[in-house]
């Protein structure tokens, strides 16, 4: 009789026990959810034992993923071929313009005594090596940790805009929480110079691969295809970083306020490989509107759009030099015409 | 259990998680790809019961929550409550029988959906369920139905070798 009632007694301390577990957790989800509470000691720790098993099937995946790639590349050879041959022709053309953006750009350079400004950023690449299998939050574990040189809000991006930030950064690996993350907010700017209306970029938990442009005043000037770079806004993300473009504009709830469905201009799902900015010394330059690209015409699309930008950017500010030295002198004849009248 | 066993579980979950994280993503639709821990929660509650099924939950729980930066608590209760709910069928079905443990990773995909999508909205997330049940649950559930048998099998012979060796 005593046995099966201390053996009734063990089975009611353990359900007691995970009663209590379950209650602590609950607890502790909205406790953590409301203060941001995290335990960075633990998490970098099993982060630490799993990098290895990570990185190797990381490793294998993107085998796979090549390999899956050339098996796609194959099946539509043949018609990229003929796409390739339209693309030859209009290439030509563009590089045409290209020399000729360059040459200018190199004459104005000159003239204006600019200096090439490529490195505002300090950068480290990185891959992914983990990723949550749902998306109800969405965060990336890349490879890179504190030994080289990365630490917690250091800004991360692809050479086509914006990916996130760290938010937990280990030893040899750290967590990036990407833009689609329901709890992301970035500061952000219409790029558009008529408009440069200030927004938030945050994550959409209902729709988590195309997050929402918020706080828009309704009467802002906001259109459908407006490009949205950083404002610099907050201390985590430098400015001018691309961030997408918006793809559909609705009006709040409330009537005052609209949103806007961004566009991201990097493609999440395909994501492997990003930098992280350690270091941002100055504001960089205006972004560059992402190129449409397409087989064949990769680099060359790119390197033309970037050399048309630099050309207008700089053509832009002898313009801007010339009218100041036309008032200038005009100002200057006034005075002298004044002068000799009096 | 002789260590050597809960070492080679330790060994099990941690490779099932990192294949998780790092190599099934690729084939991944929209973001969302296998959930191998519920899996292996619902796959050990089967086979060892219900102590053990909310033991696991707790262990994978823990190892997701702490390692991708995801809603801290989600994973662990979630996984607790599926792993003791399934535990309780634990005496009823044949352990051997692949086809029950794969008709209940539909259901099990279900509630771990709804549970976390219900903490979310008592978070203060503004939920779409219609449109997290298109963009989620449906692409879940189909991978985690592709899955199930794998994942049981693996399960039902790593119990028989832990039982020959421990």
């Amino acid at each position: 009789m005593k046995p099966r009632r201390k053996k009734n007694k063990q089975a009611q301390n353990k359900t007691a026990a995970i009663i209590f577990i379950l209650a602590f957790v609950f607890c502790s989800i909205f406790i953590v959810a409301k203060t941001g509470m995290q335990v960075p000691a633990a998490g970098k720790t099993m982060m630490f034992f799993l990098s290895p098993f990570q990185k190797s099937f990381s490793w294998l995946g993107g085998g796979f993923s090549d390999f899956k790639d050339s098996v796609e590349e194959m099946e539509n050879l043949q018609e990229e071929t003929t796409q390739l041959r339209a693309e030859v022709e209009k290439l030509r053309a563009e590089n045409l313009n290209a020399s000729e953006a360059l040459s200018e750009n190199q004459r104005l350079r000159a003239l204006l005594g600019y200096k090439q400004n490529a490195t505002q950023f300090d950068l480290i690449a990185a891959s992914i090596v983990g990723r949550d299998s749902v998306t109800w939050s969405s965060v990336v574990t890349i490879n890179r940790g504190t030994l080289d040189g990365v630490a917690d809000n250091m800004a991360v991006v692809t050479e086509l805009g914006l990916v996130g930030h760290v938010i937990e950064a280990g030893l040899n690996t750290s967590k990036v929480q990407l833009i689609l993350d329901p709890r992301s907010s970035v500061g952000t700017l219409i790029q558009r110079p008529e408009s440069r209306v200030a927004g938030i970029v945050e994550g959409d938990i209902n729709n988590p691969n195309a997050p929402k442009m918020v706080n828009i005043p309704k009467d802002a000037d906001v259109q459908v295809e407006d490009m949205i770079v950083t404002s610099g806004f907050g201390g985590v993300y430098p400015k001018g970083i691309v961030v997408g473009k918006i793809k559909e504009i609705h009006n709040d709830e409330g009537g005052l306020l609209k949103h806007g469905i961004v566009a991201t201009t990097v493609n999440f799902e395909k994501l492997e490989d990003v930098a992280v900015i350690v270091e941002s010394r100055e504001p960089p330059p205006e972004p560059l509107p992402p190129v449409i690209q397409s087989a064949g015409s990769e680099i060359d699309a790119e390197e033309v759009a970037k050399q048309l930008e630099h050309a207008k950017i700089i053509q832009q500010e002898v313009r801007d030099r010339v009218k100041q030295a036309q008032i200038l002198q005009l100002e200057q004849v006034r005075q002298s015409g004044g002068g000799t009248a009096n | 259990m002789k260590w050597n066993i809960i070492f080679a579980w330790a060994i099990l979950i941690i490779l099932m998680y990192a294949a998780q994280t790092s190599l099934l993503p690729y084939i991944g639709y929209n973001g969302v790809s296998v959930n191998l821990m519920l899996l292996l929660t619902v796959s050990t509650a089967f086979v060892h019961g219900y102590r053990h099924g909310v033991l696991m939950g707790l262990i994978t729980g823990i190892l997701q929550d702490f390692t991708t930066g995801s809603y801290f608590g989600c994973s662990i209760f979630s996984y607790m409550l599926i792993g003791g709910f399934f535990g309780k069928f634990s005496d009823r079905i044949f352990k051997e029988q692949l086809l029950f443990p794969v008709l209940s990773a539909p259901l099990a995909a279900t509630m771990y959906f709804f549970i976390v999508t219900s903490l979310l909205f008592l978070i203060g997330y503004k939920i779409d369920f219609l449109q997290m049940i298109q963009t989620i649950l449906q692409p879940l559930i189909l991978y985690q139905v592709a899955f199930s048998w794998l994942v049981h099998k693996l399960v039902y012979d790593f119990d028989k070798f832990s039982k020959r060796h421990g």
